[in-house]
C-alpha cells in the first residue's frame, strides 16, 4: 500500500467547459425547495439519475462538478433515486454526458414539479449546489495518480484538483482550498513501518530520502517531527473551517500525530529515539477529531500503529477477515450532511483492506457520526464529524474495488467499475462541500 | 447398505433409523450418513448428542471428532468448536489430524489468523510442518503469502502428487507481480513432473498457455512426462491454445509415436493456422493404407495440403486411395481439394474438381464461393444466401454480397480471392481499387483494405483510407469504425489532441454505434483519466 514509482501526469480540467465562467453561490433547498426553484421554472432540466438506471455513476459526479465550475447551478436530490442530480438542460452538459456515457433524463417543468412533490413527501430533500469546491490532494510531488483511490476517482470523473505537499502546507497554502484530501500518508513519520520489509526497495529509499530532504529544508530534525508539524497545520485548517477527507492510513496516523504533540510516537529507526514508554498516557486526545483513549503500538516490529484499526491487515496474528459494511440511513431533511455523504445505489458494500481498514468503536469519540458500520462487528467503516468551524470525514480502506490491494498490484481501472458503490462514497465527499451545511437537528 | 438406499430415495426418517441400527457394525459410514440426513432435515445440530455419546466410547476415532468440529463450526458455536479441538488434542497430542481438521474449518470460514495460530501450535507440537503442508499452503495463500504458499504446495506434491489441482485452485488468485516468484519455485531444481504439471495448468488458467508448455517442455521424456504432456495437450485444446496443444502432442509423439497422437497434433496445427507442420506431423503415416489410417489420417492430410494450396498433391492422394474410400468420403475430400485449387488461385481447376462430384448443399456452397471469386455476384448471392461460415474473410465477403446490388464485379471477386489465399498485400490493394466498381459497398471495401493495411503495421496507409471512409462516406456503417481506428492511430503516434477530437466527433456523431463504449475507453486513455494498460 505504497506509491508505485511512475512519472507524474499533469491533470487538466475538461476543455469543453473552459470558456464558461459564471459563478454561483451556496444555499440549501429543503422543505422550501419549491419557492427557491422558481428561478428555473421556465427552463428545461436534465435529471442525472443515480440509481441502477445510471450507466456511469462516477462520471456523473464529474459532470455535476464541472457544471458548477462553469457557473451553472445544480441540485442534489438526496435519497431520490440513489441521490440524483438536477442540472439545467444546456447543450454543453448534454455533450459532456454523451461523451462520458452518463445516463440523463430530460425533464420539463411539469415532471420536475412532480418530482419535487415526491421529494417533499418522503425522506428526501433537494440540496442546492452552487460552487465547485477547490480541491487539494496531499500527495508527494512524484507520486503517480494511480495509487490513491481519491485521485483515481477525480481523474476518472474529470474533476479538477491541485496537489499539495509539506512545503505548501507549511507555507499556509491550505487556506486556498475548500477541501483537503489525505490518503495513506503516515503522519507518525514512520513510513508506514515498512522499513523492515522494504528498506532496500528503490521506491522506499526514494520515499524516505524525499521526506528527509523536505524535513531538513523546512528546519525539522526528523521525518516524524516534520509530519507532526504538518498534521498540526491540517488540524488548524479544519478548525478554521476547512473540509478534510481522509482514507486508509492517513485517518489513523493524522489523529495519532495530532494527539502526540507532547509525546514521541516514532520508533528509533525513524527519529533516533525510541517511542515513549508511557506514550499512551502522554497522548492528548482532546485535540484529536475522531478518536480517544487509543493504545499506541510500541513495537517497531509490529506493522500496526495503534488499536484504532479493527482489521490490522499487516499483522498476521491479528488480521481480521473482510465482511461487508452497511450505510446508515439518515433523515434527509434533518441530517442533510450525513445523508449526502452516504448517497449510493447500494446500502451494503463489500469491505476492502487498507493500512487502516476500519475504526474500532471503543476508541471513537462521543458525538462522532457513524456513516457506515459492519453488522455485529466491533468496528465501523466510515465516520464524520465537526471540528471547530470545519468538518472531517474518515473512510477506512485503500481501494473499494481492490479488496486485498497488495504492494505492486496493477492500478485500478475505473472504466471497469463505472458504477462502483464504494467509489461513490469518495465522490460524495467531493460534492458535499459545494453545499452549505444545515445544523444537525437530531 | 439399506440405509443408503433409503437416503437416496429421500426417505430421510427411515434412513436415520437404518443408519442408527448400523452404527455398531459400520460406524464411519453410518455416522457420516446420519450427518447428511440431519442436514437434509435442517437439523444439523441433532447429530451432536449422538456424537458426544460415541466419542465417550471411542475417544480416538478421528471421524467422530471431525464431524463434531464441523457441526459446531456450522452452528457458529466458535467457543465450543475450540473446546472440542482442545479435547481432541488431549486424547491425541502427537496426531496431526486435530490441527489439520480445525485449521481447515477456520480457513473455510475465512478466519486465517486463527488458522495461523493453530498451525503454529501444530509445528511446535509435531516438530515441523511435514504433516500439515497442505494446510500451511492453503493458509499462506489465504493470507496473500503466495511465495510461501507455492513452496508448501511444492513440498506437499512430492508425497501427494494428486494435490496438483488443489495447488492450482489455491494459487490461481496470485497477483501478476508475484507470479514470477511462484514460477521460480515450481521450476526450481530438482525437476519434478508434479510441480511442473501444476505450474503448467496454473499458467493456462492465468491465460499464458505458451508459458505453461514452457514449464513442461524440458522434462526428461519419461512415461510420467509423456502423460503430463498429453494431459496438458488436452487442457490446451480445451482452452483453444491450438499451437501449444500441437507442441505438447508432438513432444509426446516423439517418445511414443502413435497415429492418434499424430492426428490430434496435426488437427491442432490446422486449427492454429499452421498447415505446414500438420503435413510434417503426418509424414510418417503417409504410406499407411489400412482402413483406420485412411479414415483418420487421409482427411487431415488432404485438408492440410489444400490449406497450403497444394491441390495437385491432395488430388493425387485422393486418387491413390480411391478404392479405399466410400462415395461420401470421396466427395468430402474432393471438396477439400477444390478449396486447395481456390487457394492456389486456379478457379477453373476448382470448378472442374467440383464437377466430378454430385452436388449436395455443401458442394453448392463451395460453388457459390467460386462464383464470388470469379466476380459473378449474382450467382454467389443466390447460392450463399443461407451460408453459415464464421471465418472473418468469408464473413466480410458475405457482408459485401449483402450490401451491394451489383451483379458482376470481377475486380472485387479477385480481391476476395486474394484474401482467402492469404495474400494480404494484394487483397488490400484490390479491395481499395475495386471500391469504385461497387459504389454501394465502397465504404466496406475501403474499410476492409484499411484493416488489412493496419494489420501489416502501415499506420499511415491505413489512416489515409479511414479518413477517406469517415469523410466521403459519413453515413456508411463503417464510418464509426473508421473514425475510431483513425483516432487509435493518432493516439499511438502521440497526437493526443487529434485523437480526442476524432473520438469526441465519433461518439457525438454516432451515439448509438456499438463501438461507442470502445471510443469512450480510448477517450479515457487519451485524456489519462484511467491508467494505461
Amino acid at each position: 500500500m505504497t506509491p508505485r514509482l511512475r512519472q507524474p501526469q499533469p491533470h487538466r480540467p475538461h476543455p469543453g467547459l473552459a470558456n464558461l465562467t459564471r459563478r454561483c453561490r451556496l444555499g440549501v433547498i429543503g422543505a422550501v425547495g419549491f419557492a427557491l426553484s422558481s428561478s428555473i421554472a421556465g427552463a428545461q432540466h436534465l435529471l442525472i439519475p443515480m440509481d441502477d438506471a445510471q450507466q456511469n455513476h462516477l462520471k456523473a459526479y464529474g459532470l455535476t462538478f464541472n457544471a458548477l465550475k462553469a457557473g451553472n447551478r445544480a441540485e442534489w436530490f438526496i435519497n431520490y433515486r440513489g441521490g440524483s442530480f438536477l442540472l439545467p438542460d444546456a447543450p454543453d452538459l448534454r455533450r459532456l454526458a454523451t461523451l462520458a456515457g452518463i445516463t440523463l433524463e430530460p425533464l420539463d417543468n411539469g415532471r420536475l414539479s412532480q418530482i419535487r412533490a415526491e421529494i417533499a413527501s418522503g425522506n428526501m430533500d433537494a440540496v442546492t449546489l452552487e460552487k465547485a469546491p477547490k480541491i487539494a490532494i496531499y500527495t508527494p510531488p512524484k507520486s503517480p495518480p494511480w495509487d490513491d483511490a481519491v485521485t483515481l476517482a477525480l481523474r476518472y470523473a474529470g474533476i479538477e484538483y491541485t496537489t499539495v505537499w509539506d512545503d505548501d502546507v507549511m507555507n499556509g497554502d491550505l487556506k486556498k482550498y475548500d477541501w483537503l484530501h489525505l490518503f495513506h500518508e503516515d503522519f507518525t513519520g514512520q513510513l508506514n513501518k515498512l522499513y523492515l520489509g522494504f528498506r532496500d526497495a528503490p521506491w522506499f529509499v526514494e520515499q524516505r530520502d524525499r521526506n528527509l530532504e523536505t524535513a531538513k529544508r523546512l528546519g525539522y530534525a526528523s521525518i516524524p517531527a516534520l509530519k507532526k508539524a504538518v498534521a498540526e497545520r491540517m488540524r488548524q485548517y479544519v478548525e478554521g473551517g476547512g473540509f478534510l477527507f481522509a482514507m486508509c492510513g492517513a485517518t489513523e496516523t493524522l489523529e495519532l500525530a495530532i494527539a502526540a504533540h507532547n509525546a514521541d510516537i516514532a520508533a528509533a529507526y525513524a527519529d533516533g529515539t525510541p517511542i515513549d514508554e508511557d506514550v499512551d498516557s502522554r497522548m492528548d486526545w482532546k485535540r484529536a477529531m475522531a478518536f480517544k483513549d487509543v493504545h499506541v503500538e510500541q513495537s517497531p516490529f509490529t506493522n500496526s500503529m495503534s488499536d484504532i484499526d479493527g482489521h490490522q491487515v499487516n499483522v498476521p496474528a491479528r488480521r481480521q477477515p473482510l465482511g461487508q459494511f452497511t450505510l446508515f440511513a439518515f433523515s434527509a431533511k434533518f441530517d442533510p450532511v450525513a445523508t449526502m455523504l452516504v448517497q449510493d445505489h447500494r446500502t451494503v458494500i463489500p469491505d476492502y483492506y487498507g493500512v487502516t481498514t476500519s475504526f474500532n468503536k471503543a476508541v471513537i469519540k462521543p458525538g462522532v457520526t457513524v456513516l457506515a458500520y459492519e453488522e455485529g462487528a466491533p468496528w465501523v467503516k466510515y465516520l464524520h464529524g465537526d471540528y471547530g468551524k470545519g468538518s472531517w470525514t474518515f473512510l477506512g480502506g485503500h481501494d473499494p474495488e481492490d479488496p486485498q490491494h497488495n504492494i505492486g498490484n496493477a492500478p485500478t481501472d475505473l472504466a471497469l467499475h463505472t458504477t462502483s458503490p464504494g467509489y461513490r462514497l469518495i465522490l460524495n465527499n467531493v460534492l458535499f462541500p459545494a453545499a452549505k451545511k444545515k445544523p444537525l437537528k437530531t | 447398505m439399506r440405509a443408503m438406499e433409503l437416503e437416496q430415495a429421500g426417505k430421510w426418517r427411515e434412513a436415520l433409523v437404518a443408519y442408527r441400527a448400523a452404527l455398531d457394525s459400520s460406524l464411519t459410514a453410518s455416522i457420516l450418513g446420519m450427518e447428511r440426513v440431519y442436514d437434509q432435515l435442517g437439523k444439523r445440530d441433532s447429530v451432536l448428542p449422538l456424537i458426544d455419546t460415541l466419542i465417550a466410547k471411542r475417544p480416538n476415532e478421528p471421524t467422530l471428532r471431525t464431524i463434531q468440529l464441523r457441526t459446531l463450526a456450522y452452528l457458529h458455536r466458535d467457543e465450543a468448536t475450540a473446546a472440542a479441538f482442545e479435547k481432541w488434542l488431549r486424547t491425541a497430542p502427537r496426531d496431526a489430524a486435530p490441527y489439520r481438521e480445525y485449521a481447515r474449518i477456520l480457513l473455510d470460514a475465512g478466519r486465517s489468523a486463527s488458522a495461523d495460530t493453530v498451525l503454529q501450535r501444530a509445528q511446535r507440537a509435531l516438530g515441523g510442518t511435514r504433516d500439515i503442508t497442505v494446510e500451511m499452503a492453503q493458509l499462506r495463500a489465504a493470507t496473500g503469502l503466495w511465495e510461501l504458499s507455492a513452496q508448501s504446495w511444492r513440498e506437499a506434491m512430492q508425497t501427494s502428487p494428486y494435490l496438483d489441482q488443489a495447488a492450482v485452485f489455491s494459487l490461481f488468485p496470485t497477483p501478476d507481480s508475484v507470479r514470477g516468484a511462484v514460477r521460480q519455485i515450481f521450476r526450481a531444481p530438482p525437476v519434478q513432473v508434479e510441480s511442473r504439471r501444476a505450474l503448467a495448468i496454473l499458467e493456462l488458467r492465468w491465460g499464458s498457455a505458451r508459458e505453461g508448455w514452457n514449464a513442461l517442455r524440458d522434462l526428461p521424456p519419461t512415461d510420467d512426462a509423456v502423460k503430463a504432456w498429453t494431459e496438458f495437450g488436452d487442457e490446451a485444446e480445451a482452452s483453444g491454445a491450438w499451437l501449444v496443444a500441437r507442441d505438447a502432442f508432438a513432444a509426446a509423439l516423439a517418445k511414443t509415436p502413435t497415429r492418434e497422437l499424430a492426428v490430434r497434433a496435426a488437427n491442432d496445427a490446422l486449427s492454429g493456422g499452421d498447415p505446414t507442420s500438420a503435413v510434417r506431423l503426418l509424414e510418417p503415416y503417409s504410406a499407411a493404407t489400412d482402413s483406420e489410417s485412411v479414415r483418420s489420417v487421409l482427411p487431415v492430410r488432404v485438408r492440410a495440403l489444400s490449406a497450403l494450396g497444394r491441390a495437385e498433391e491432395a488430388e493425387a492422394l485422393i486418387s491413390a486411395n480411391a478404392t479405399r474410400l466410400d462415395s461420401l468420403q470421396r466427395v468430402r475430400l474432393v471438396r477439400m481439394a477444390a478449396w486447395g485449387w481456390v487457394r492456389a488461385g486456379n478457379l477453373a481447376k476448382a470448378r472442374a474438381a467440383m464437377g466430378t462430384t454430385p452436388m449436395g448443399e455443401d458442394d453448392d456452397r463451395t460453388m457459390g464461393w467460386i462464383s464470388l471469386y470469379e466476380g459473378d455476384l449474382r450467382s454467389a448471392r443466390h447460392i450463399l444466401k443461407r451460408s453459415s461460415e464464421t471465418n472473418p474473410e468469408q464473413l466480410l465477403a458475405l457482408a459485401f454480397l449483402g450490401r451491394t446490388k451489383v451483379d458482376s464485379a470481377p475486380q472485387a471477386g479477385s480481391a476476395f480471392l486474394a484474401l482467402v489465399r492469404g495474400d494480404s498485400a494484394a487483397a488490400a490493394a484490390q479491395l481499395e481499387s475495386s471500391a469504385a466498381t461497387v459504389p454501394d459497398a465502397a465504404a466496406l471495401m475501403i474499410n476492409a483494405a484499411a484493416r488489412i493495411i493496419a494489420a501489416r503495421h502501415d499506420d499511415s496507409g491505413a489512416v489515409t483510407l479511414w479518413q477517406r471512409v469517415a469523410e466521403q462516406y459519413p453515413t456508411a456503417p463503417e464510418a464509426a469504425e473508421a473514425e475510431l481506428e483513425w483516432a487509435r492511430v493518432l493516439r499511438r503516434r502521440g497526437d493526443t489532441a487529434g485523437a480526442v477530437q476524432r473520438l469526441e466527433h465519433m461518439i457525438l456523431t454516432y451515439p448509438r454505434s456499438a463501438l461507442v463504449p470502445q471510443a469512450r475507453r480510448e477517450l479515457d486513455l487519451a485524456k489519462q483519466s484511467v491508467p494505461s494498460p
